[in-house]
């Protein structure tokens, strides 16, 4: 076992040695046989001639020798490697081809893997990412996020022994700051004294927080700013420390500034940190954001040394605060221990990648497909070359090997050209796609490349060399007409690259079809169905910040609309009070003789005057909200027809009765129904109540319809509502056709992506009927001239190489549609539109790669028709 | 030369216990191995010499035989490979297993 691993080694390190020692040895030999001869009475000459062909060919007894000390393998590795370079520089057209179609495959696969992990799985930008553990409540039922109080959290930190420095943090602050009398909305955290040093991150300048700093509520003002506010409103000045911010209206000084290298735990980058004493400050929507019932913080640890998750899982519930026992439905009543997840946990985001990634694979295995067929043609095109080398006593597992070598290093090139240019591709998805959030704030996405997606990429690329060249290489050696590598002329058939030729056709037309109704689907969203979103503005109007009371609020608001509807260019200006513009919270609503607790749940707003008007969206019957219907006038409800049809099917909404949130309410107001929904939904009833209805609101979503470029007006119209009142917060300055695409993310990032890989597709399916077409073209050169020197028409074998090559197009495109039905299907939910045009979309995708078929038949074939009958017979 | 039909092919695996056989007196280059068999086998076995090297290369990686450089009769320099311990056991192994075969064989041929 030993002397095996020396003797193989030896013969791998010291290769020059050891093949001059086996060079010298067998030379021994033979001189020593020369010799006996010799001396047996032959002449010299006829001895050496004779011992030679005794001994036969040296080079094989040398080739058996290295194989017999474990070296060969090494030894004609390299050998086929330097093989494999002559090749390729020999036949170029074919190895630049195979390179850059496994780049582009191989170039999606890394996005795609970037993406996902940039996504879900990149462990937080911190020190020792993996002792870290999330801390969150639960509520008996199905709730979005396990927040507590302040009380409740000092109740687990000042208990837990198996989490060190439990902290707290509220990620997710709007912040209105203003700075050198730049006034701006930013996202902040009020965090924990405890929280920076426990991530282990150091100040790039001044310092953090200290213990006494977040003990004394609303007392000590200090805020920690990141390198990015540092720079860009402080310019990177070091008397940034003790410099005075204002933070919703509040001062606070400036004490440290964070590394560049920690941006934030979420997608959302934090600006300003401030201690959760402040939290009043930071928080808005409770009466006293410190009380226990005020449920907004977020509980984030490090394992105490040796402890481990299940250790904190099992102490966490021992510490529940008392009042958590006893707590009504809906409050927090447990609590569980997590790893901290990834940047996000989207489903739609996770759906995405998942059909991203189901792309990336077929792409590669088209490309797999293309070039399996690309080199059988080639390798059929060297079967004399190999036949000359099997007939010398190459060994049919050598030539397999070599085959084998010369595609992987193919691959491999690939691969690597595909991980460099999947930077390009990460590049554009972040600046188009993930740059920034649908309301316009900015998102910070680690899209670095990491040796796991390097490697990962680079051995699909090998996979896929294997793949695409083993079944070429098998054949290589079977072919059993190899041996007579004489008859070159022969009749050559293409049956199995027709299935691989078919295939690479179908995959494209799905692809192809897909992508039309995606973007169709996308223009289509875009253009509004009873709605128009075009020359619409958004802004957000956040007097809640800054601690305004409802009335002075309203007031602010008229003030604001009434200034705006003034201003030049702009045609008509309304709000709603929940969420955003053509969007909603949810509530129930109920006829009057229904039963006790019947509701009916729908989607609802508050809505101001004109807003259907504002938005272009028709009134089927009554009138829209105007300035009549106030607080002191009788409630009223708009509906839209979905819902009319559901409470009223016999038509007679107007006029009736109808119990929102239990409060009655009288329809004035039938609107066409606002089809935002995927082809997956139904459409939802909706139901709308007057924003001046409600004396509580304060703060509001603008949309303002101008009558030229939205985006352009934008800074006109900010510059408006800073003149009614420069205190109050504006945030969201965006275009409705902007947050409309943010909404659509997923189906743009899959209809540029697919887009790209159907483009991919349709390239490879035209390279590869061209390629296999114009190879059995030069290889039927001798019957193409037979065929014409007994009379065939050129336009006859004109059509004759077009058929063979459409046939195969056309049968593919055939499967294409049925795979085309299925891939829709798959991605029935990123799709707006009902599907009754779907087929359409099918029968141009398999036109245009019929088409382009075609095109990339007619060259071969019209070299095919150019044949002179002579010139071919006489060929050999 | 010998008449083609008096030689023999020798069975698979036949030439390793051969090779340590011929050298079990004393160090041997390939060219006397190859020679030795020759002569004591009456001309009968003759080893193919594209397959002496290869099997001396093995038997070598296998620590049955070690090589050595060392001068010929005719003061040439050459490789000598001699027996290993281990070796040695596998020459009464295989002989062992050789007798064993052919007299199992023999016993059948001879049967009437």
């Amino acid at each position: 076992m030993l002397t095996d691993l020396l003797v193989r080694l030896h013969a791998i390190l010291r290769r020059d040695t050891v093949e001059r020692e086996l060079d010298e040895e067998l030379r021994f030999h033979v001189e020593h046989e020369v010799d006996r001869h010799v001396e047996s009475g032959m002449s010299r000459a006829d001895a050496i001639r004779l011992a030679r062909i005794e001994f036969g060919g040296v080079e094989q007894v040398k080739e058996d020798c290295r194989d017999a000390r474990g070296v060969g393998l090494v030894h004609s590795l390299g050998q086929d490697l330097r093989y494999g370079v002559r090749t390729m520089r020999r036949s170029p057209v074919f190895s630049v081809t195979a390179i850059v179609t496994i780049a582009l495959s191989i170039a999606s696969l890394a996005t795609v893997f970037t993406l996902g992990q940039a996504l879900f799985f990149r462990p937080l930008p911190v020190d020792r990412p993996d002792e870290l553990v999330t801390v969150s409540s639960t509520r008996g039922g199905p709730t979005t996020e396990g927040l507590v109080s302040y009380p409740d959290y000092v109740t687990f930190r000042d208990r837990a022994t198996t989490v060190t420095h439990l902290a707290a943090v509220y990620p997710t602050a709007p912040l209105f700051v203003t700075v050198n009398g730049n006034a701006r909305e930013i996202n902040g955290a009020v965090v924990s004294a405890n929280f920076l040093p426990m991530l282990g991150i150091r100040p790039a300048l001044g310092r953090f927080f200290r213990d006494d700093e977040d003990q004394v509520p609303d007392r000590d003002r200090v805020a920690v700013i990141s390198d990015n506010l540092w720079r860009n409103t402080f310019g990177a000045s070091p008397s940034a420390i003790g410099a005075t911010l204002k933070i919703n209206s509040v001062d606070f000084t400036v004490i440290g500034v964070a590394p560049p290298a920690f941006v934030s735990l979420r997608p959302f980058p934090l600006e300003v940190y401030i201690p959760t004493m402040m939290l009043r400050v930071g928080y808005r929507w409770c009466d006293d954001s410190l009380a226990a019932s005020c449920t907004v913080l977020e509980m984030l640890g490090r394992l105490a040394p040796g402890r481990t998750l299940a250790d904190a899982a099992a102490e966490m519930p021992t510490l529940m605060p008392a009042s958590w026992a006893h707590a009504p439905k809906g409050e927090n009543s447990g609590v569980v221990v997590t790893p901290p997840r990834g940047a996000f946990t989207d489903d739609a985001e996770q759906r995405l990648v998942r059909i991203l990634a189901g792309v990336a694979i077929v792409l590669l295995l088209v490309c797999c497909a293309n070039l399996a067929g690309l080199l059988s043609a080639q390798s059929a095109a060297r079967a004399g070359e190999f036949g000359i080398r099997l007939s010398l006593g190459a060994a049919g597992r050598r030539i397999v090997r070599q085959v084998m070598t010369e595609s992987l290093m193919l691959a491999l090139a690939g691969g690597v050209a595909g991980v460099g240019l999947s930077r390009v591709f990460i590049g554009a998805l972040s600046t188009m796609f993930y740059a920034m959030d649908d309301e316009g704030h900015p998102l910070h996405y680690d899209f670095s490349l990491t040796p796991t997606s390097v490697l990962t990429a680079i051995a699909a690329a090998l996979a896929a060399g294997c793949l695409f060249s083993v079944i070429p290489a098998i054949k290589v050696v079977r072919r059993p007409g190899l041996v007579d590598f004489k008859r070159r002329s022969t009749t050559a058939r293409w049956s199995s690259g027709a299935w691989l030729l078919g295939a690479q056709a179908a995959v494209a037309v799905a692809l192809v079809a897909v992508t039309g109704l995606m973007t169709a689907s996308a223009q289509m969203m875009l253009a509004g169905t009873n709605f128009e979103a075009s020359h619409v503005a958004l802004m957000r109007l956040r007097p809640r910040l800054v601690k305004y009371a409802p009335e002075r609020a309203q007031r602010f608001q008229r003030d604001v609309v009434q200034r705006l509807e003034a201003a030049p260019g702009v045609e008509s200006v309304s709000m709603v009070g929940i969420g955003a513009v053509l969007g909603g919270g949810a509530a129930g609503v109920a006829l009057p003789d229904w039963d006790d607790g019947q509701r009916l749940r729908v989607g609802y707003n508050e809505i101001g005057p004109k807003y259907f008007g504002t938005l272009r969206a028709p009134l089927v019957s009554g009138r829209e909200f105007d300035l009549r219907d106030s607080t002191q006038s009788p409630r009223v409800a708009i509906v839209n027809e979905t819902l009319a049809r559901r409470l009223w099917p016999s038509g007679q909404a107007i006029g009736a009765t109808m119990l929102v949130k239990s409060i009655p309410h009288q329809v004035v107001g039938v609107v066409k129904d606002v089809p935002l929904q995927s082809r997956a939904d139904v459409l939802q009833p909706w139901a709308f109540v007057p924003f001046w209805q409600n004396p509580a609101e304060v703060d509001s979503r603008l949309a303002i319809r101008v009558a030229g470029d939205p985006a352009a007006m934008l800074p006109m119209l900010v510059h408006e509502v800073n003149r009614v009142d420069p205190d109050v917060p504006i945030a969201e300055t965006i275009t409705l056709p902007i947050q409309m695409a943010g909404w659509m993310r997923p189906l743009r990032v899959s209809a540029t992506f697919i887009g790209y890989a159907a483009a991919v597709a349709i390239l490879l399916t035209a390279i590869g009927l061209y390629g296999t077409l114009a190879f059995a073209v030069s290889r039927r050169t001798k019957e193409i001239g037979v065929r014409m020197a007994l009379g065939a028409a050129r336009a006859r074998v004109l059509g004759l190489i077009v058929r063979e090559g459409l046939t195969v197009v056309f049968m593919g495109a055939i499967a294409g549609l049925a795979l085309a039905a299925a891939g829709t299907r798959l991605v029935g939910h990123l799709l707006y539109h009902a599907p009754t045009a779907d087929w359409m979309f099918a029968a141009a995708a398999a036109m245009l790669v019929l088409i382009v078929g075609l095109c990339a038949s007619l060259l071969p074939a019209r070299r095919a028709a150019a044949v002179e009958p002579l010139v071919a017979l006489r060929h050999e | 030369m010998t008449d083609r039909s008096s030689r023999v092919d020798l069975p698979q695996g036949t030439l390793d216990l051969l090779i340590l056989k011929a050298i079990a007196l004393g160090p041997q280059h390939g060219w006397a191995i190859s020679d030795r068999i020759h002569q004591i086998s009456n001309d009968v076995l003759k080893v193919q010499q594209g397959s002496l090297y290869p099997s001396l290369h093995r038997l070598e990686r296998r620590g049955w035989i070690k090589a050595e450089w060392g001068a010929s009769d005719n003061n040439r320099r050459a490789k000598f490979y001699e027996l290993t311990r281990a070796g040695r056991k596998q020459l009464e192994v295989q002989a062992g297993a050789w007798r064993a075969l052919t007299l199992a064989v023999n016993l059948l041929l001879d049967t009437p």
